[in-house]
């Protein structure tokens, strides 16, 4: 399993994609759908954080969902963003979220076989 | 030796810091100086799970929201210190200034790192956990810009006399300085 990780608009998708091999026919994104069925022929998780974000608000435990996909599938390749690196919001769920993900991120990136980070469309690789 | 640890909300940095300083303590004492000042619920929900992060660890607690140099009397001589965390120590000596008509991000900062400084003289290991709140890319109202200004001069200053600057992603350490 590997953990591609950056801010917003870095080109995180475009780089896994590259270095792959995949095509788009293996992503899910994470902001449109639900993975947790995840088929064979999908490799790549996008948008993991928007995933994230809306178990969150459906008041279900995304950290659980993930870890069991993670103990059938040891192939998959997740892309998130990161979304601690700014003032801590007024809003509670907004909060919330942040400090989730961020702990979630922590967990993945520990079992992961390789963890990089993108920044505008370089990987460097920190694991 | 100075050590600073960045990262971001829920970065794992806490856990680094604390690993790094018992990874570098000997036989001398070992204290946490902590900074948070706990106005609700989900403050002390958060101290709660520091101090249970700490435990058993042989840290003394040394609650020291603002005057961090004071914190320098208190340590017994050459101790190794984790202090925890620069954004909220900032944010503190801001705030007792605000409405003084003093600058109070140029008071804090000057406080704050004339308190590191006199900290670092008494300490063998002083390891500084501080907080990447620089790139959301949002504009806030003028006191919260003035705030990350401050923070943000704080890092410069604290990066320029440390020996380590390291930032911890997803839990992951990779050094900067």
């Amino acid at each position: 399993m590997e953990l591609y990780i950056g801010g917003y608009a870095q080109g995180k998708l475009d780089y896994v994609l590259k270095k792959s091999g995949c095509g788009l026919d293996s992503v899910v994104d994470g902001a449109l759908e639900d993975f947790a069925d995840i088929g064979q022929g999908k490799e790549i998780i996008n948008h993991f954080h928007e995933w994230f974000f809306l178990k969150l608000q459906q008041k279900e435990e995304p950290e659980k969902i993930i870890k069991q996909i993670l103990s059938k599938r040891k192939d998959l390749i997740i892309i998130s963003n990161e979304v601690g690196c700014g003032i801590v919001p007024m809003e509670e769920t907004q909060r919330e979220y942040r400090e989730r993900l961020g702990r979630c991120l922590c967990d993945i990136a520990e079992k992961a076989d390789r963890v990089e980070r993108i920044i505008s469309g370089l990987g460097q690789k920190i694991k | 030796m100075i050590i600073v640890i960045s990262g971001g909300s829920g970065s794992g940095k806490s856990a680094y810091a604390e690993k790094k300083i018992l990874s570098l303590r000997e036989s001398e004492p070992l204290y946490y100086l902590a900074t948070m000042q706990i106005y609700d619920g989900e403050g002390k929900k958060k101290v709660e799970r520091h101090r249970t992060l700490r435990e058993g660890k042989g840290f003394i607690t040394i609650e020291q929201p603002l005057n961090v140099g004071e914190a320098a009397y208190a340590v017994e001589g050459r101790a190794s210190v984790l202090l925890e965390c620069m954004s909220n120590l900032t944010a503190n000596e801001m705030f007792i200034n605000a409405g003084t008509g003093l600058p109070e991000g140029l008071q804090a900062e000057a406080r704050v790192m004339d308190g590191v400084r006199r900290l670092a003289k008494r300490t063998k290991h002083l390891v500084i956990v501080t907080n990447n709140v620089f790139e959301d890319g949002k504009r806030y109202d003028e006191g919260t810009m003035r705030y990350i200004e401050t923070l943000g001069r704080i890092n410069c200053r604290l990066a320029e006399i440390a020996d380590e600057v390291t930032e911890v992603v997803a839990g992951i350490p990779v050094e900067v300085k």
